[in-house]
């Protein structure tokens, strides 16, 4: 007798086992010099897989997505929002602009296996940082840059993020109900983070290359061109000669489908998406006619504009006779798609997530406990994992300074005097919680030896 | 325009120089390196992928982002075709095949097998064997029933990476529980988050203030392009150590854990957002506005870059009131409207050309003098894909080829990777069923019946 599948993918996958599990970039090191979001993203999911991740900023300055949040409000003297983006990283304030910054800078470049950037095009070129300078004493690295615009292209020059490079691409002009004046951008950075896992799968892609030819390589990830990519307007346009424009909250390549209100005033989104479905669909609904009428039976000539439209209606109309647990319920039993819209807090108390290992409710060492993301995929023999949230910044200058680049006290004392490296000052994201006790912190008093 | 570029070149030039900054002519010469693909290597030509998806999009783009790097992908599927075949908007096809999987179809070869049958299987398995990925999209624990699911084939193959893509996974009592739910990226999109957040501000009629849709499969590339990520990390791995492994993505998740806020914001603020209509919860002002040709971006984070926006859209009068980031990203949403609506009067009495060469100009003297709290105002147009296709910064780029098919003659598709030594490319697009099968049964000595 065979194991139960779920049993055996339940072992495979079991939570408790992860840290003791291999780390597939164990001695990859990242020299990560973006801000905001895009670039700090890509250098997170190398850290989440194992990379030794060096993130720098400028001193009493830092990135500026330390200080940002929604609505105003901070926790623990920080953004809540930035712990999930930048996490297991080690946090150095250097001043590029100081010719001594920007020597240090290029020493730690030379030890980098990958260096990520997210300046508009030009900007660590005239810092003396880009690829054609750090190519020359470290030909094996793999540098990308991450621009809205590209490294290429009349338009490069021009500076943007999310916002502007869903509106470049024509993401946003999808989104809302047609012969409206409103179009809906995809809400929180869509546009810096699925550009940011494509650029990290950029990366994967050359490191794989150089594991088989030594060979390291430049990378331009172009945000509004990653958005494009997820679009199939533009196949559309030039195979129909139509626009496909905003279609509200259907799905027009699933028919029927759409985002109801069901009888407790909950929403719901069902989609049917094959012949198969329909027919299983029309029996929840106890609508043989339905699945017998040659208009609707298969699924060509069900997505057609006017069939899809009558189907939704149908839909419509019968969602709001049920409560969300009764349509859950019979889309089990009939195999067919429904799911209620879930909202933050649900999100953050479904058990499933935790177990899943996608929300982690994770027990830091300076902030306490915070709940944030897990990595999208999950793999069995190498699992992403947290090490720990972020740190302010500069905490790990000790550390890094001394044991990647042999500094000693005394002369990252000089440095310090001189401004070209530095910690935080008095605003809010830069600087440790109230509570932590720094002389304690052996990690930013970091004398050498252990490891972290 | 032009003239506003030709400013910002020259200041930028001059940034590159100064001593210390590179010489323009080794960094012009990368970026050529960067516009081609011709003659260069593919970075995963020694990766062949077999394609199992079956009736979720996801695991076609993940195949394609991998068959866009090189690696030799085969789709398999059953006689009478994948249903995402005709997952198309109102049905639009090419000769039977919908456009989203005609745009997927990049560089892969196209076969069938019956995998409910031992001799589609016994198939499966030869080809498994020489396989560095598979990637299936079943309900889990079928493939584990007909024979060739995980824990079988890694026999054959201790060096397979297995990608199994489902709406909840293949473990938890949740995906055991819900197994036979079908994939939809309509309900991914509910489920993770996402349209609960899209819609109209709650005084909004219905359905306006509804829940909706981002209007393209933001949820199912979002699996994909996380799969993808999994798969290499997973081959890094494998190349280092020759061990494969099994990679697990839920659909249904994947969106949240790529945007993260959802589950940080639910544990902190124990209060879940409204839909937002068109402002934006971090920022203001941080949208598109109407303009008198279309609408613009006015996105500042920055305390100076504010300042810009306002002196340029002359309303500096307001300038006290908002003076800080603190004062701007606020959660009264009535204060949030005031500020909009200031910003959405300002901007209705210019046109695009006059916003983006004041914005243009001025941040190209800020680049160009020495105090640096200048600001730098940024904008853009709101493009519609039909106006992207135009644009001649996408055609420099490169970025919507057309590739042409006996078939389905000239298709465009969007790509993008440039890399200077393994771009990604699309070298051409095979829909037909089985389109490949005489290549693909010779190449791996398959057996037909």
């Amino acid at each position: 007798m065979t194991e139960d599948y779920f049993n055996f993918t339940d072992k495979l996958f079991a939570r408790e086992d992860i840290d003791k599990k291999a780390e597939a970039l164990k001695g990859i090191r990242v020299l990560d010099l973006s801000h905001m979001i895009f670039g700090p993203t890509a250098a997170k999911t190398l850290a989440q897989y194992g990379a030794e991740v060096i993130k720098v900023e400028v001193p009493n300055q830092g990135d500026y997505w330390r200080g940002g949040t929604y609505w105003g409000k901070y926790w623990k003297h920080s953004n809540p929002l930035w712990h999930f983006i930048n996490p297991g990283k080690y946090f150095v304030g250097i001043d590029v602009k100081k010719p001594k910054g920007k020597d240090l800078i290029l020493q730690l470049a030379a030890k980098a296996d990958v260096i990520i950037e997210n300046f508009t095009s030009g900007t660590v070129e005239a810092w003396g940082i880009g690829y054609s300078q750090v190519s020359k004493i470290n030909p094996k690295v793999i540098y990308a840059s991450l621009s809205t615009y590209g490294q290429f292209g009349p338009r490069r020059y021009a500076p943007g993020w999310d916002l502007l490079a869903q509106g470049a691409s024509g993401v946003l002009s999808v989104t809302g109900y047609p012969d409206t004046d409103k179009y809906f951008k995809v809400p929180d950075f869509f546009g810096d983070f699925f550009p940011a896992y494509y650029a990290a799968m950029l990366i994967f892609i050359a490191l794989n290359y150089r594991e088989r030819s030594g060979e390291g390589q430049y990378i331009d990830g172009c945000q509004a061109e990653i958005l494009m990519r997820t679009l199939s307007h533009f196949t559309y346009h030039d195979a129909t000669g139509e626009s496909l424009g905003r279609t509200g909250n259907m799905d027009p390549t699933m028919s029927p489908s759409g985002i109801f209100k069901t009888r407790d005033g909950k929403f719901v989104a069902v989609a049917i998406a094959t012949d198969k479905q329909f027919q299983s669909f029309c029996k929840a609904l106890g609508r043989d006619d339905l699945a017998e009428n040659d208009t609707y039976k298969k699924a060509a000539s069900r997505l057609k504009r006017e069939n899809a439209l009558a189907l939704n209606k149908v839909l419509e109309e019968w969602v709001i006779t049920k409560d969300v647990q009764e349509l859950s319920g019979l889309a089990r039993k009939h195999r067919f798609a429904a799911a209620e819209v879930m909202d933050d807090v649900q999100i953050s108390q479904d058990k499933w997530r935790e177990e899943r290992g996608s929300a982690i409710l994770f027990e830091d060492d300076m902030y306490k406990k915070l709940l944030v993301e897990g990595p999208i995929a999950m793999l069995s023999k190498t699992p992403g994992r947290i090490k720990w949230l972020t740190r302010p910044l500069g905490y790990h200058n000790r550390y890094v300074f001394k044991k990647i680049l042999g500094l000693t006290e005394d002369q990252i004392k000089d440095l310090e005097k001189e401004r070209v490296v530095g910690t935080w000052d008095y605003r809010v994201g830069q600087r440790p919680p109230i509570y932590h006790d720094l002389s304690k912190d052996r990690m930013f008093n970091y004398e050498g030896g252990e490891d972290h | 325009m032009k003239e506003v570029r030709t400013i910002k070149e020259r200041v930028y030039s001059r940034y590159l120089q100064k001593k210390g900054a590179s010489k323009l002519s080794d960094w012009k010469n990368i970026l050529t390196q960067l516009t081609t693909s011709e003659g260069k290597a593919e970075a995963l030509d020694d990766m062949m992928v077999l394609d199992l998806s079956y009736a979720n999009f996801s695991g076609n783009v993940t195949a394609s982002f991998l068959a866009e790097a090189g690696a030799e992908v085969i789709n398999i599927e059953p006689p009478e075709g994948d249903p995402s075949r005709i997952m198309s908007p109102y049905g639009a096809n090419v000769k039977g095949v919908g456009i989203p999987y005609l745009m997927e179809s990049r560089n892969k070869r196209q076969i069938t097998l019956d995998l409910e049958s031992p001799e589609g299987q016994d198939n499966l398995k030869r080809l498994v064997k020489r396989a560095d990925i598979l990637i299936e999209t079943y309900a889990p624990g079928q493939m584990d029933a007909w024979g060739i699911g995980y824990r079988q084939l890694r026999e054959l193959n201790p060096g397979l990476i297995y990608i199994a893509i489902s709406p909840y996974g293949h473990y938890t009592a949740k995906g055991r529980e819900m197994a036979e739910m079908p994939w939809t990226d309509l309900t991914s999109q509910a489920e993770s988050g996402l349209a609960a957040l899209v819609g109209d501000l709650p005084d909004a009629p219905e359905p306006y203030n509804w829940p909706t849709r981002a209007g393209f499969y933001a949820a199912g590339y979002t699996s994909a392009v996380g799969a993808a990520c999994g798969g290499l990390v997973a081959s890094f791995f494998k190349r280092r150590t020759g061990e494969g492994q099994m990679i697990d993505i839920a659909t249904a998740d994947a969106y949240a854990s790529c945007v993260g806020f959802p589950p940080t914001i639910g544990y902190v603020w124990k209060k879940p957002r409204l839909r937002y209509g068109t402002l934006d919860y971090g920022l203001c002002p941080y949208g598109f506005f109407k303009c008198q040709d279309g609408y613009v971006a006015i996105a500042c984070f920055r305390d100076q870059d504010f300042r810009a926006a306002l002196k340029l859209l002359g309303q500096w009068k307001i300038e006290e009131e908002w003076k800080t980031l603190l004062d701007r990203i606020t959660d009264d949403i009535e204060k949030v409207k005031e500020l909009n609506s200031v910003v959405e009067k300002a901007v209705s009495k210019f046109t695009y050309k006059q916003i983006n060469e004041k914005f243009a100009s001025y941040s190209v003297k800020a680049a160009g003098s020495k105090w640096r709290g200048g600001g730098l105002p940024v904008t853009t147009k709101m493009m519609t894909p039909d106006e992207v296709l135009q644009e001649e910064h996408w055609q420099t780029r490169g970025t919507f080829p057309k590739i042409a098919h006996s078939s389905y003659g000239i298709v465009t598709l969007p790509t993008t990777g440039k890399m200077t030594k393994t771009p990604l490319r699309v070298k051409w697009i095979s829909a037909n069923i089985g389109e490949d099968n005489d290549y693909v049964f010779e190449k791996y000595g398959l057996v037909k019946k």
